[in-house]
């Protein structure tokens, strides 16, 4: 049986690998009928007009979870309620209504200085 | 130290561009450079906005040493220059005893850490000293069929090289003026991955803006740092090519 442990060997400079794999894509693409360039292309342009909004956080699987929840009963985009909650915060962070220090844990990481950790019946009421 | 050459028996494929764009990198990034000028157009110095000067055959024919022969062209980079005079070093080194490790026994001895070489297009004993004297060899290219042929030929001389018992720590190849709007970039690209592997670094795009800095006498990295030749292509999140992957690639090397 084969070693699970080993590793397909890398033969191309990841970078050139994206390349190419872009360049092939658009050479397909030359290719089809115009309609079905048109809608690559305009899903190209969408997608690239929302590459400004996009990040990613690691967050409780129990808010993510509660998010999307409230977003189907209320028939609302999660991102819209992320983005109220996130302005809600920077509001409250700004009038001083939050204090950090309270959640503040010496961390570990050679890149942080600090964790915030929240009280645990906070995860239980969600 | 390390001695990186930028060769490719075609012209015009982006050697001297190359060589000044990641010298000068380096040098911004602290590591102690020089950069030597094998062709006698002698085209480094006045891409830095120098005249032309006989450096190397002050070096070869004239035995003065190195620190006299080069010219500090910025902080942490220096310069051996060259003129028409580098004709006449080619006809020194042919009379000379060990003739092929002339240049490589008068760099031995520098403190740099890391020394560029650009050399001519040409297969002339000045080359071949050149490549006797590197322990890497950078070959950049255009994507067509004359100069992919160049990268043949300058593989050909260093398995000549190799032969004679020289051992090259490796190459790779810089694929240069990037059009990624043709069909045939990709038809050229496709078959230089498929030739040379993991051996082909990220392209360095066409850019308007490497003839203008040569021509005001300034790097890219003073002229225009964040121009596509530099910084790439944009693709998503991530950029691809551009010298500044290049010289994360030349210090993966430098490492070792």
């Amino acid at each position: 049986m084969a070693d699970k442990n080993l590793e397909r060997r890398q033969i191309l400079d990841p970078s050139v690998a994206d390349l190419l794999n872009g360049l092939e894509e658009r050479q397909k693409e030359a290719h089809l009928p115009r309609r079905e360039r048109e809608k690559k292309a305009r899903e190209r342009a969408k997608i690239k007009a929302r590459r400004e909004q996009r990040t990613t956080y690691d967050l409780p699987p129990a808010i993510r979870q509660h998010i999307k929840q409230m977003g189907e009963e209320q028939h609302l985009p999660a991102s819209q309620l992320v983005t109220l909650a996130l302005f809600r915060f920077l509001q409250q962070i700004e009038a001083g209504q939050i204090d950090l220090s309270q959640y503040k844990q010496p961390s570990h990481s050679p890149r942080y200085d600090w964790n915030l950790v929240f009280p645990e019946d906070w995860y239980k009421k969600i | 130290m390390k001695i990186i050459s930028f060769a490719n028996q075609k012209g015009g494929v982006g050697k001297t561009t190359s060589a000044i764009t990641l010298a000068a990198g380096l040098a911004l990034g602290g590591v102690r450079t020089l950069l030597v000028d094998l062709d006698p157009q002698g085209h480094v110095a006045f891409s830095f906005g120098l005249d032309k000067s006989p450096g190397l055959y002050r070096l070869i024919c004239l035995n003065e040493p190195l620190h006299q022969t080069t010219i500090n062209v910025r902080p942490n980079l220096d310069l051996l220059p060259s003129d028409k005079n580098t004709e006449k070093v080619k006809r020194q080194i042919t009379i000379s005893d060990f003739r092929e490790t002339i240049l490589a026994d008068r760099l031995q001895s520098s403190s740099y850490d890391v020394i560029l070489m650009d050399m001519a297009p040409s297969l002339d004993v000045l080359h071949v000293n050149g490549l006797m004297a590197s322990h890497w060899v950078i070959i950049p290219t255009r994507l067509d069929a004359l100069a992919v042929d160049g990268v043949r030929e300058i593989l050909l001389t260093m398995g000549e090289i190799t032969k004679r018992g020289y051992r090259f720590q490796g190459y790779n190849i810089l694929p240069t003026f990037f059009d990624r709007t043709t069909r045939e970039t990709l038809t050229q690209i496709q078959s230089v991955v498929q030739t040379f592997g993991k051996r082909v670094w990220p392209p360095i795009p066409q850019d308007t803006r490497v003839r203008e800095a040569t021509a005001y006498g300034k790097t890219l990295w003073e002229f225009s740092p964040n121009s596509p030749a530099m910084a790439g292509y944009q693709d998503g999140t991530k950029q691809i090519g551009g010298y500044k992957q290049a010289l994360q690639r030349l210090m993966e090397v430098i490492d070792g």
